[in-house]
């Protein structure tokens, strides 16, 4: 029987406010699982602190709702220890750009298989407007009320320079377009983020239409192999590019794993795995 | 415990003492293991300095012909590499003890009441291979021939320790190790013990660290993930897993920091895997957040702190006990977790596989404290017969699951939810012994989510009032339902009955005070010796038979504050003597039984009650 969308959709009724672009994710999110067809007892999503963190609630998935800016190398430990799993990790932009940043980049060194989906709107919303790494230059918000004096972070470079497998950015508001990116990144075999712009309708300083006005999709024969390309075109402001920027093939961690296992055993075992027996007696 | 000889034939103790990086711990660890191959039991100490290379470093093997407790408390033979290795260690040798120093660096003392024996060690080791590396070597061929040990076990140690180096850094070794034996040879040294080779003991026994029997524990206990960062002194442990998980087919990954490895294990065990990570306390407190939300999720999982000396980067390689009140009570708000403490290199194994036993069935974070001296000790343990381990139906009771130890293993398992029953599934049902059927992904229809927010029974988020209530009630319900198997173990005391004193410690401490126990018994002194294993929750009934009939209590801790005693006081209104000891280094059994002794004529004189 084809699974359907409320297959993926659990009891919880989301609690964004009105408008805001994090239904737009949710939606694409499980319309690309539908579309893929993978059974929600198979999927594991583990989400950050945050407006976006409260996504997994709404997930009829395996969902971890963890700690600020965590949901990286605890996405990582699902994937590791049960490498079957279609894993998810989602945060916002202070979630994943500011408190858990610095797990990216050791994600990435490891190409972990699993689609982490950064929600920026710019702002913390939770705790009702405070200045996130992504604010612009200038804007007031809670605690910059004279304006932010601090240069804005560019992350599709960030993630680029990380070497991150997959790269792609996306509007949230578009939910085909940002479907059939999710799709190509589930579908990834490493590590894929989505780094996705998300209006926030209670403090805007993104909104729907002036994101249409300043985003355009990377042109159709963008080399997605090509690195520099890539990062010329994830600096671009105007326009700023969305689409898959950059995607490559290398040894997933679970590849990884698998090849020190073999390694090891082949080479001091027979290629069997060692029993406690032996274990232990090496230590004789 | 019950073959404890008070009296025993052949119990030596031998102290090496150089310059870091001169390989004295190195050279020690090849003695102890030819001393492993003997029918007598070993036992290690070491303390070496921060820094790669410089400063003070020492290692102390103890050989007895049986069961051995401490490092002991004085040494019969040192051996002094340096001026500084004489200055610091020569008051810790017995009187009639022997001395091997190198004449050409150590300036004696007056008034030595030792054998002595100079070995020129710079020189012969200069001689020998032309450069000044290996002085450790020359000294394991002098102890190597002043313990009778043939020439040829000396050999294949070297070979097998530096085979891998290539073949002149072996040829450079054994000329240097036939110097040093050649030295004892031409001098005709004393030989007051001999180390016999016993190959069938050699079968039955390792000869492994604290740390390594933690990892040995772990794998035993079907653990097959560990995510860690390193830090001295719980390194070795994360070191020896990484070596092992591949071979067992499980996974060892580094992470970028200790908040990175906790959480992966989190992610881990969601995914219904056991998982472990090994920190010391600067870690611990790193990994706070991640703990709490470990208790908040009711998630299995082994945290292993290897105590040194705080606070703040304060003394990684020296050991104390000073991590017990962050572990029981550090993080926001209350989240529960279990305490264990091991206290000797074999419990470190089956109190590693206890706390898988503990985490998977009350689904919760167990720390596991020990400390760099246990860490880093080494000694002979026994290897557990594999036929005594059982992994247990998910059905069998709590209560009935035994105690590892060696003669019997049990390997627990979480509790799932049954597959045929998961229609309107609660993964938080408050339950009479607050423990909630579990799934883990891949079990259709068993979706839940597990969030850091209060939750209700379905793992929905809530913030009513009586629903906060309820879940702290249902999440604290699990240690009281842990304290009440505790109860029913044997009671984990020793010592006459009629003894008035007291004396409580936990963890590594355990040797010394028992060694204290039956010095003050030859003086006629008795005490009973409490040692909990389980730290937290206690079980406060037995510790209260324990406390019955005593005049006076001595808590015994290696720490500034007495952290123990304070936990102690507060949970059974008793004001015991604490004794403290906040050095870096362990406490010794002439130290303990000091304090007994002080005690014991306060007791005998005023015939106070102070309980």
């Amino acid at each position: 029987m084809k699974r359907t969308l409320q297959d993926y959709k659990s009891v919880i009724e989301p609690v964004w406010c009105p408008g805001c672009g994090d239904f737009g994710i949710l939606i694409s999110l499980q319309r690309a699982l539908m579309n893929l067809d993978i059974a929600p007892e198979n999927i594991v999503t583990v989400s950050g602190i945050g407006c976006s963190g409260r996504l997994s609630h709404f997930m009829n998935t395996y969902s971890l709702h963890g700690t600020h800016g965590r949901a990286v190398p605890t996405a990582l430990g699902a994937k590791a220890a049960h490498p079957e799993l279609t894993v998810f990790a989602v945060g916002g932009d202070g979630d994943g750009l500011g408190i858990g940043g610095g797990h990216i980049s050791h994600a990435s060194r490891k190409n972990v298989d699993f689609t982490y989906l950064l929600i920026d709107n710019q702002i913390y919303g939770l705790t009702k407007g405070q200045t996130s790494p992504t604010s612009p230059f200038g804007v007031k918000t809670k605690t910059s009320p004279h304006g932010v004096f601090e240069d804005t972070l560019s992350a599709i470079p960030i993630f680029l320079a990380y070497d991150v497998s997959f790269v792609a950015r996306a509007n949230g508001v578009d939910t085909k377009s940002l479907t059939e990116i999710l799709m190509e990144a589930i579908s990834h075999k490493g590590m894929s983020i989505v780094y996705i712009l998300s209006p926030c309708r209670t403090f805007p300083l993104l909104d729907a239409k002036g994101l249409k006005a300043i985003l355009q999709p990377l042109p159709e024969d963008h080399p997605r192999g090509d690195k520099l390309v890539a990062m010329e075109r994830a600096y671009s402001d105007t326009p700023i590019y969305t689409g898959i920027f950059y995607q490559v093939q290398k040894p997933t961690l679970e590849d990884r794993l698998q090849g020190v296992i073999k390694a090891v055993c082949d080479k001091t075992n027979g290629g069997k795995k060692y029993s406690l027996d032996k274990v232990l007696k090496s230590f004789a | 415990m019950d073959n404890l000889k008070n009296h025993s034939e052949v119990d030596f103790a031998i102290r090496i003492g150089g310059e870091g990086g001169e390989g004295v711990i190195s050279a020690g660890e090849l003695f102890a293991q030819v001393a492993a191959r003997t029918a007598y039991h070993v036992f290690t100490y070491i303390t070496y300095p921060a820094e790669i290379k410089g400063g003070f470093s020492m290692i102390q093997i103890r050989i007895r012909d049986g069961d051995i407790y401490s490092m002991g408390s004085l040494v019969d033979y040192l051996i002094a590499f340096n001026q500084q290795a004489y200055d610091q260690t020569i008051k810790d040798l017995k009187e009639g003890g022997t001395l091997i120093y190198d004449p050409d660096e150590v300036q004696l003392g007056n008034d030595l009441k030792a054998t002595c024996y100079p070995i020129p060690l710079t020189k012969l080791v200069t001689e020998a291979t032309g450069s000044k590396l290996g002085k450790n070597v020359v000294a394991l061929g002098t102890l190597g021939h002043l313990f009778g040990v043939e020439f040829g076990v000396l050999e294949q140690l070297i070979k097998d320790r530096y085979g891998a180096k290539g073949s002149d850094v072996i040829k450079n070794n054994l000329a240097a190790l036939k110097a040093g034996y050649l030295a004892g040879e031409e001098n005709k040294w004393e030989h007051k013990f001999q180390l016999e080779a016993d190959l069938e003991a050699k079968e039955h026994y390792m000869l492994i660290s604290g740390n390594e029997a933690v990892a040995l524990g772990a794998i035993a206990a079907g653990c097959r993930f560990v995510a860690g960062y390193p830090i001295t002194p719980a390194t070795p442990i994360f070191e020896t897993l990484t070596d092992l998980m591949p071979k067992v087919g499980g996974r060892a990954i580094q992470l970028e920091d200790e908040i990175a490895s906790l959480s992966a294990c989190i992610g881990a065990s969601f995914a219904g895997e056991k998982a472990i990570t090994p920190t010391s306390g600067p870690g611990l407190q790193l990994m706070g957040e991640q703990l709490n939300l470990a208790s908040m999720l009711e998630l299995p999982l082994v945290i292993v702190d290897v105590q040194r000396g705080g606070p703040s980067t304060g003394l990684p390689t020296k050991t104390e006990q000073s991590d017990l009140k962050f572990a029981i009570y550090g993080t926001a708000g209350e989240a529960p977790r279990v305490i264990l403490a091991p206290s000797s290199v074999g419990d470190c194994f089956y109190q590693t596989i206890r706390a898988f036993n503990i985490a998977e069935r009350m689904q919760m974070p167990v720390i596991i404290l020990t400390d760099q001296s246990i860490g880093y000790r080494k000694a002979t343990v026994r290897i557990p017969d594999l036929t005594k381990i059982i992994e247990v139906d998910s059905s069998k009771p709590d209560a009935e699951i035994s105690i590892p130890s060696p003669e019997k293993i049990e390997i627990a398992t979480r509790m799932l939810a049954d597959p045929e029953k998961l229609n309107g599934y609660k993964r938080y049902l408050d339950t009479v012994d607050g423990v909630s059927p579990i799934t883990s992904p891949g079990l259709e229809g068993g979706q839940y989510l597990s969030g850091g927010l209060e939750h209700d029974e379905t793992g929905k988020a809530s913030s009513f009032p009586e629903n906060h209530l309820k879940m702290m009630r249902k999440r604290f319900k699990k240690l009281e339902t842990l304290s009440d198997i505790l109860e029913k173990n044997p009671p984990e005391h020793e010592g006459p009955d009629e003894a008035k004193i007291g004396v409580i410690g936990w963890g590594s401490t355990e040797g010394a005070i028992r060694e204290a126990r039956l010095l003050a018994e030859k003086r006629g002194i008795l005490f009973r010796h409490l040692h909990p294993k389980v730290l937290s929750p206690l079980p406060e009934r037995q510790v209260r038979n324990f406390l019955s009939g005593l005049k006076q209590v001595i808590i015994v801790e290696e720490n500034f504050t007495g952290q123990f005693a304070h936990f102690i006081k507060a949970k059974f209104g008793i004001k015991p003597i604490e004794i403290h000891k906040s050095e870096g280094v362990p406490i010794t059994p002439e130290e303990i039984f000091n304090g007994v002794e002080k005690v014991a004529r306060i007791v005998d004189e005023k015939n106070i009650a102070r309980l």
